[in-house]
């Protein structure tokens, strides 16, 4: 179809989300996306959700962090911020979410917010609490395994 | 701006790893619930070795403090008494009329926490006793942002009720996502946009963030040396020759 004219095409900005999950958990780009609009569903209704668009326009995830572009129509920054901070769990698996920052273009946002994660995470030994407990250690972040799962420490507490 | 956070034992992150997350999210500082987590602040209200160092690791302000959960007023009042003394902030979990009662009519409790969990009621009564004896009553955002369905959607009615009693009252506030690890911490600005979607004031909301801050401030202040009582503080005075 021909395109719109300018003034007629919509506006959008571009928000730059940061994702944090436990090393273990897989993350697919559907299920993101899904849980994404599930959420503002929820929060905003049809009609909110609608006009806050939140489609994904990039997607990656490894190793327990990842990021994310999510295309918001311009003026409902404030609902989408929130319908994004209502994400804590996606296929089950627990995720903290936050927002980086916002752009007008996807280039912008990509060049200022992405490619931040030096996922270069390695798995080792630490001691934390007294044992010794198997761990996937990135920069500062340190994830223990324990009897009831994964807990979350940090370079300070395994010194 | 302030989060007060659940730290391991009681939830799945360290300490040091809320302070991180809390840091980048761009708080000011956190109140660790939980008091296994984290050592108790000195006689004189200075923070212990280990929240200082998270403080010159991190940036961010560690507070101590203990969240009361017991099975009827006798038993809190008792453990409020004990802690009162050795912590910075004592919070109190409410969800019981009886609790609920004790914790706004008792002036060493600093936070009433989660009021309207379980079968909790709040009313005028309570809202004027909380204004009177300083207690904030804490606002829980954590089931919107991870409950779903029903339990959400009764949390959210709660949460209103809640509101319109606090303002109307004047009485003080704080707010908080309660985070049992550190994927649960939200920062302050998207606290804030969910609290405007759910029918909260933007500013009020920034309010009871930093209302955490006040209070671990004004405690500090209480517990050391120089402090008398409100108003009056041992002076620098000088030696008669």
């Amino acid at each position: 179809m021909k395109h719109l004219p300018k003034h007629l095409r919509p506006r959008w900005r571009y928000v730059a989300v940061g994702i944090e999950t436990w090393p273990d958990a897989e993350l697919g780009r559907r299920a993101f996306q899904r849980a994404l609009w599930y959420a503002a569903g929820n929060l905003l209704g049809d009609a909110g959700s609608a006009d806050a668009d939140l489609t994904l326009l990039s997607f990656s995830h490894g190793d327990g962090i990842g990021e994310a572009v999510v295309k918001v129509r311009h003026g409902h920054v404030a609902e989408a911020r929130a319908a994004i901070a209502c994400v804590s769990e996606v296929d089950g698996e627990s995720v903290g979410i936050h927002v980086r920052g916002i752009s007008g273009t996807v280039r912008a946002c990509e060049e200022r917010y992405m490619g931040r994660a030096g996922a270069n995470s390695t798995q080792r030994d630490v001691a934390f609490r007294d044992a010794e407990r198997p761990a996937v250690v990135r920069e500062d972040a340190c994830d223990v395994r324990t009897e009831s799962g994964y807990v979350g420490a940090a370079a300070f507490d395994i010194e | 701006m302030y989060e007060a956070v659940h730290a391991h034992p009681d939830g799945d992150a360290t300490v040091a790893r809320h302070a991180a997350t809390a840091a980048r999210c761009g708080y000011d500082g956190i109140v660790v619930r939980t008091r296994d987590a984290l050592a108790p602040a000195g006689e004189a209200g200075e923070p212990s070795d280990e929240a200082a160092g998270l403080r010159d690791e991190y940036g961010v302000d560690v507070v101590d403090a203990v969240e009361v959960d017991a099975d009827d007023p006798t038993s809190a009042s008792g453990a409020v008494g004990n802690y009162r003394s050795e912590r910075t902030v004592v919070c109190l979990v409410g969800g019981d009329d009886g609790l609920n009662r004790f914790a706004v009519e008792e002036p060493r409790v600093d936070v009433l926490a989660r009021p309207t969990e379980g079968s909790g009621d709040f009313n005028h009564v309570l809202a004027k006793a909380a204004r009177d004896n300083g207690v904030h009553v804490e606002f829980d955002l954590g089931p919107v942002l991870r409950a779903t369905g029903g339990k959400r959607v009764r949390a959210l009615a709660d949460l209103r009720k809640l509101r319109e009693i606090v303002t109307y009252y004047d009485a003080p506030h704080v707010v908080s996502a309660n985070p049992r690890s550190h994927l649960g911490l939200r920062a302050p600005r998207e606290l804030v946009a969910v609290g405007e979607a759910v029918g909260f004031d933007a500013e009020w909301v920034r309010e009871g963030l930093r209302a955490w801050g006040e209070i671990a401030e004004r405690n500090r202040e209480r517990r050391s040396e120089g402090f008398i009582e409100p108003g009056v503080r041992l002076g620098r005075h000088e030696e008669d020759g």
